[in-house]
């Protein structure tokens, strides 16, 4: 260290460290620099700038030299990555390839990575909606995982906050177990969604079809506009990056917002190896950084660091940030890092077809994808043989198809002129899973990454509830698609894996008990506090939502208090 | 000389997909680059004979106009299994000898009718021979098509920027 004088030291210097740049990191690095801190965001991969490097965003389906298939040889060589529904040939270069980042499985667990500016907010399936307080109430309540510490009206101004920056298409719909936010006009059901929702409605009282709520600009606003982003094309080959910043991602909007303010430095290609802990201030100081290119470690220094790797890397960091202190990794006072790891289970499919509506159509695309039907299951009371519940999408289309049976001319005319069948419609259940310390994940020993970083050791299962779940599922939809008049009911059972519903949540849990959790209602570690993880793996439950505006918002709220505590002297 | 003509481009366009000749003076090879598949350009021709009679020329261009045959092996080549190849490749070598039984004619000499009665023989009884390798032709061949240039910008078009959505368009 002799070497490095005060200069180099100050040039590494920062208010603050982001480590991650994706969706809750591009969240963190805006605020923070927003409210005038000097803010260096970390990145393992390379960079992604906004429409310059989307390199297959306008190319047509015969541009693709397999039509957007992957090959048999990339199939073999990253099985992982091609369960993942989205990992195609337009969109491939986003995601991490098997081997390049090896990780154990103790039990089947598809862990789907995206190492690039942006992360997976490039490719995520910007569904959003808000948790309730039947979500934040319910291991309470149902006597599992511990008691969430913070309410919906703590979460609540910060959802608004997010959801008006972002934009989300939706409906005021006045369900209480998904509350209504800062909306832009939403996409609307189609003919027979629609109709399923009216029989819903007469023949339940708690069961909801809704427009999905999503995070496209139906209706720009000047937040927006001057984000450089313009109304959704309905193009839906978002998983591309969208020339258009039609939906949010970090690299369209809070990485540029963040840019704009001069002080964000974005260092990509820096993997973080650990936290740096210092034993006579008793705070982290800074953390260690390997370049992924010449693998030299560089050290960098701040006063608060925001930990948003993604859940499961959020969780290796720390255990990886081993002290004197901290012998089995940062915060970990408890031995819980690492434990009560939970994702969504999506291991239920519905179709069917529907005879009526055949006056309408759909034409375009919906960037939505359809209806939402939120959890009924269990929330007032507990009333069925499982805890908690699921949600569900529900779609129906009707396209113009070609049928392909035959050969020559008659198969020819065929597929020159597609024509309408019935409707179809879709539907996959999304369950919440309950966190145990049995999923849990752990650092190898012995076996290092290429960066010399410990491989991780991923132990996470489904169980009983989940089963029972799916069979809920299965049986009330086919009661409701029966009642509706479908016809050709079809489940199936989808045997993905954990992981694959890129959900993965949890391993450094918040709570009120520094015995039992990880993280303060702040998302502060309750044992090193001007460090905080405000990412999937600060997730005490998962309810039945999709994630990320949830992260958002308690990134965005933890970043308002770190600025308050740093006011005050007391960060 | 349908062949002849084309090298003179010294580029295929298969369904839009601009592909680069491999050693075309060598009748022994296929004229685009493959990995793992071994095609003569007698087997190439006899392909693309069979993917123009699957989809034809009408008043509008059809398989083989739009060079599918190189679709189909490229396809095959890269994105199938092995086995699957061998399903092919055994499929392809025996194609005339089944003719022959059929009709006593090779495909290439054999009348559009003929041809085509043939094809619905093999298309329609799952427990032919030549079914597998029918199957895995006749689905590329499909997909070459839909996805080609052609059908996208000038039959069944392809917006890459909608613009709408409409659930309740008129049927």
């Amino acid at each position: 260290m002799a070497n490095i004088n005060l200069d180099s030291i100050k040039e590494r210097t920062f208010d603050a460290i982001v480590i991650g740049s994706g969706i809750s990191g591009g969240w963190a690095a805006k605020e923070l620099c927003e409210k005038g801190l000097k803010t260096l965001v970390l990145e393992r991969g390379r960079d992604i700038k906004h429409v310059k490097d989307y390199p297959t965003t306008n190319m047509y389906p015969y541009e693709f030299e397999h039509r957007g298939e992957m090959t048999y040889a990339d199939k073999q060589e990253n099985p992982i990555a091609n369960r993942c529904y989205a990992y195609r040939e337009d969109s491939a270069h986003f995601f991490v390839k098997d081997n390049e980042h090896p990780y154990i499985q103790e039990n089947d667990f598809d862990w789907i990575r995206g190492y690039q500016v942006g992360g997976k907010s490039l490719l995520w399936a910007r569904q959003v909606q808000r948790w309730s307080d039947f979500d934040f109430e319910g291991p309470g309540r149902d006597g599992f995982a511990v008691d969430w510490p913070i309410r919906y009206s703590d979460l609540a101004p910060w959802y608004d906050h997010v959801e008006r920056f972002i934009g989300v298409a939706g409906n005021r719909d006045g369900v209480n177990e998904l509350p209504d936010g800062q909306f832009l006009p939403a996409y609307p059901l189609n003919a027979v969604e629609d109709y399923f929702k009216r029989v819903l409605a007469s023949r339940y009282t708690n069961r909801h079809v809704i427009s999905a709520r999503c995070a496209h600009l139906s209706q720009p606003q000047p937040v927006h506009i001057e984000q450089g982003r313009v109304q959704c094309q309905n193009r839906v080959l978002c998983q591309r990056g969208c020339p258009f910043g039609g939906y949010f991602s970090s690299n369209a909007s809070t990485l540029p917002w963040a840019a704009k303010t001069g002080n964000m430095t974005l260092r990509p290609f820096s993997v973080v190896a650990s936290i740096i802990f210092d034993e006579q201030k008793g705070q982290a100081i800074g953390v260690r950084v390997i370049d992924t290119n010449t693998k030299e470690e560089t050290e960098f220094y701040s006063r608060i660091i925001f930990v948003n790797a993604a859940a499961l890397n959020t969780n290796l960091i720390l255990l990886n940030s081993v002290s004197n202190r901290f012998p089995n990794g940062l915060g970990n006072d408890n031995g819980l890092l690492g434990k009560y790891i939970a994702f969504h289970s999506y291991t239920a499919v519905m179709s069917a077809e529907y005879g009526g509506e055949l006056e309408y159509r759909t034409d375009g695309r919906n960037p939505a994808g359809g209806g939402y039907i939120p959890r009924f299951r269990n929330i007032y009371k507990q009333e069925t043989d499982f805890l908690r519940g699921w949600a569900a999408t529900f779609s129906a289309t009707r396209n113009p198809a070609s049928n392909t049976s035959g050969v020559g001319a008659s198969l020819k005319e065929q597929l020159l002129n597609p024509t309408l069948g019935n409707w179809r419609v879709h539907s996959h259940m999304m369950g919440e899973t309950i966190p145990k310390e049995s999923n849990r994940i752990w650092l190898d020993g012995d076996r290092t990454d290429d960066w010399g970083v410990p491989l991780l050791h991923i132990d996470v299962a489904y169980d009983d509830n989940d089963w029972k779940i799916q069979a809920d599922y299965f049986e009330q939809m086919t009661e409701m698609f029966d009642t509706a008049g479908f016809k050709n009911i079809k489940t199936r059972k989808d045997d993905r894996r954990p992981g694959n519903d890129i959900h993965e949540m949890g391993g450094v849990r918040m709570g009120l008990d520094p015995k039992t959790s990880l993280l303060n209602k702040w998302n502060q570690l309750h044992a090193c506090q001007n460090v905080f993880v405000t990412d999937g793996a600060c997730m005490t439950s998962t309810a039945t939502q999709n994630p990320s505006l949830t992260y958002m918002a308690l990134t965005a709220r933890a970043v308002d208090h770190a600025l308050d505590q740093m006011k005050r002297g007391d960060l | 000389m349908q062949r002849r003509r084309a090298l003179k481009h010294l580029l295929f366009i298969a369904g839009g997909m601009v592909m680069f000749p491999s050693c075309w003076r060598d009748q022994r090879k296929s004229s685009i680059a493959l990995s793992n598949l071994h095609i003569n350009s007698e087997e190439e021709n006899l392909l693309a004979e069979i993917v123009g009679s699957i989809i034809p020329e009408s008043d509008s261009v059809g398989g083989k106009g739009l060079n599918l045959h190189l679709f189909v092996l490229k396809m095959v080549d890269d994105c199938h299994s092995e086995e699957d190849q061998h399903v092919f490749m055994r499929g392809l070598r025996a194609w005339n000898r089944e003719m022959k039984n059929f009709s006593g004619s090779t495909f290439v000499l054999a009348d559009p009718p003929q041809r085509h009665s043939y094809l619905v023989t093999i298309d329609q009884d799952k427990a032919h021979p030549l079914s597998g390798f029918f199957a895995i032709t006749k689905r590329r061949v499909i997909q070459g098509y839909v996805n080609s240039e052609y059908v996208m910008k000038n039959e069944v078009i392809y917006e890459l920027v909608p613009g709408r959505y409409n659930g309740y368009a008129d049927a």
